[in-house]
């Protein structure tokens, strides 16, 4: 069995960038600032094309939701070595809105009309965070779920995914179709190069809305204030450790 | 610097001398290489110790060089001519889509009458002069028209290196190849198992004829796949 593989591929602001709170403390601002694809989604879709190397995988689909320069995000999935792309546009301006939870239905119904038999997603975007899709679109697929994902090994119509909990290392099984959420130590993605850049330039990427997934964006949570993390106090310097001890001390760390 | 190119490519007519330019920006950004899998033919491509190899597209001075790299489907069909001689010896040949050359110039090492290199890239047309040159191959014709649809009659073998790279593309290769193939041409297909083939209806009129590893270099090139096939119709 040749498996056909979805991906979710998020364009989220650019890992390297300092992030600044927008003057009405709503959000961040977006605007000239870099954007590129979401590291934990980068190593979902280097997943996939490696299954696909072990022809476990036949076919790997990228779909990113989001605004026009989200195609970018997509050709730089195809350039990684997926086969097609999808792109659910979401109008720039309706993008702070879109919730894990529409995100997870628009996954779950393309994974149906593709007859995908397991989506990949990153466990989580560095915007915003959640660390919510993997979980929602599994259940709402009703498929097994396996988050945060450091090794995958298929065996007969299951994967042996290997995950990054909180004690150490947890080995589970999963029957196919399943969801899976990428973590950092899953693989190491490989660059683009120019050969690859070339051919993604002519494979396909369908556009749809939405609507046309059956997908309403009503709004269920409600942005009350983004501010910055306080910022940290300046240190001093010791100069050696019995007088690192007696600091602590005072301070009442130890 | 050359980026210029990218607007006005120098033109060449059909069988005439390179534009020595041309000649020379080839011969400036690539590499000779056999860590393919024909390595008795050395290739002018673009590899990793090139500069354009992780350059973005349009530091490049041609416009999508698919010339300057050795697909895996072209590789293989190149291999199988190699290693089958007497499927061209004496025969008329084209090298459809022919991008290096690499394919037809394993035709005409395997001693066939005569090859036509088509690419409608007339940059592809340089290069396949230069490896010509450089294997000491006798380069025939040089075609940049693009034959898809047109009546073939006059070729014997026709040679399909990795022309199925996308759905609605190879939908129209395919069609034509099969109408070649039944006016007579001896077709052969090599791809490395792009799901544009897979999953066209006319693939289970195709059959084996061989199937090959890639090499590492080819791998790192064509992020997914690890092997080609040759195909033929039945
Ligand atoms: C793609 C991506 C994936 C991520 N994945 C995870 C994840 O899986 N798990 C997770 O926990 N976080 C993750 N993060 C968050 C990121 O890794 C955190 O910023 C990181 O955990 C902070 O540790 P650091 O040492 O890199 O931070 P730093 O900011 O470099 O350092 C943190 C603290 O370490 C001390 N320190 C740093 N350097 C020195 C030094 N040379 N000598 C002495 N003290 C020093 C300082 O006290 C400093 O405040 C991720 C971030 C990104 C962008
Ligand atoms: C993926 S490359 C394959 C090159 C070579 N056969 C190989 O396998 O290395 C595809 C080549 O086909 C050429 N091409 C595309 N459409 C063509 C057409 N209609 N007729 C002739 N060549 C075409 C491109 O310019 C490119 O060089």
């Amino acid at each position: 069995m040749s498996l056909r593989v979805l991906v979710g591929c998020k364009r989220v602001i650019d890992y390297a960038v300092k992030i600044r709170v927008r003057p009405d403390k709503l959000g961040v601002v977006t605007d000239g600032v870099k954007h590129s694809m979401n590291p934990f989604d980068e190593i979902a879709i280097e997943e996939a094309v490696r299954l696909k190397e072990k022809k476990i995988a036949k076919e790997v689909i990228a779909v990113s939701c989001g605004p026009t320069q989200a195609q970018e995000t997509i050709r730089t999935a195809l350039a990684m070595g997926a086969d097609r792309g999808i792109h659910v546009e979401i109008p720039a301006k309706e993008m702070e809105k879109l919730e894990p939870l529409h995100v997870s239905k628009i996954l779950a119904k393309l994974a149906e009309q593709e007859q995908a038999e397991l989506v990949i997603v990153g466990k989580q975007a560095i915007d915003d965070d959640s660390n919510a899709t993997a979980q929602m679109t599994a259940a709402l697929l009703d498929w097994p779920q396996a988050t945060f994902a450091s090794k995958l090994e298929k065996t007969d119509g299951e994967l042996e995914v290997t995950r990054e909990v909180d004690g150490g290392l947890e080995t589970i099984k999963v029957k196919l179709p399943a969801v899976v959420s990428s973590d950092l130590r899953l693989n190491e993605p490989r660059y683009a190069t120019l050969p690859n850049i070339m051919k993604a330039k002519k494979k396909k990427i369908a556009k749809m809305k939405p609507k046309d997934l059956g997908v309403d964006l009503a709004s269920h949570l409600e942005v009350v204030e983004v501010v910055d993390p306080p910022t940290r106090e300046a240190g001093i310097k010791v100069e050696d450790v019995d007088t690192l001890v007696t600091k602590l001390k005072d301070a009442g760390r130890i | 610097m050359g980026y210029r190119y990218c607007g006005a490519r120098p033109t060449l007519t059909t069988q005439s001398h390179p534009p020595q330019i041309v000649k020379e920006q080839i011969l400036a950004e690539t590499e000779l290489s056999h860590k393919h899998l024909t390595p008795e033919l050395k290739l002018h491509l673009i590899t990793p110790t090139c500069r354009l190899w992780t350059s973005p597209p349009p530091h490049s001075p041609f416009l999508d060089p698919f010339w300057a790299f050795y697909w895996p489907g072209g590789q293989a069909v190149s291999r199988f001519i190699l290693d089958n001689a007497h499927l061209v010896k004496g025969k008329r040949v084209l090298d459809f889509g022919c991008g290096c050359g690499a394919s037809g110039l394993a035709a005409k090492t395997s001693t066939a009458k005569h090859v036509t290199f088509n690419d409608i890239d007339k940059v592809a047309l340089e290069a396949v002069l230069l490896n010509g040159y450089q294997n000491n191959i006798v380069v025939d014709s040089l075609l940049s028209s693009n034959l898809i649809g047109s009546p073939s009659g006059q070729y014997d073998v026709v040679l399909v290196g990795d022309m199925l790279y996308d759905t609605e593309f190879a939908h129209q290769v395919l069609c034509w190849l099969q109408n070649l193939h039944e006016s007579g041409s001896l077709v052969i297909i090599g791809d490395p198992g792009r799901f544009a083939l897979e999953s066209h209806p006319l693939k289970k009129l195709l059959m084996c004829l061989g199937k090959y590893e890639l090499t590492e270099a080819t791998i790192l090139e064509n992020r997914g796949y690890t092997q080609a096939f040759v195909w033929t119709f039945r």
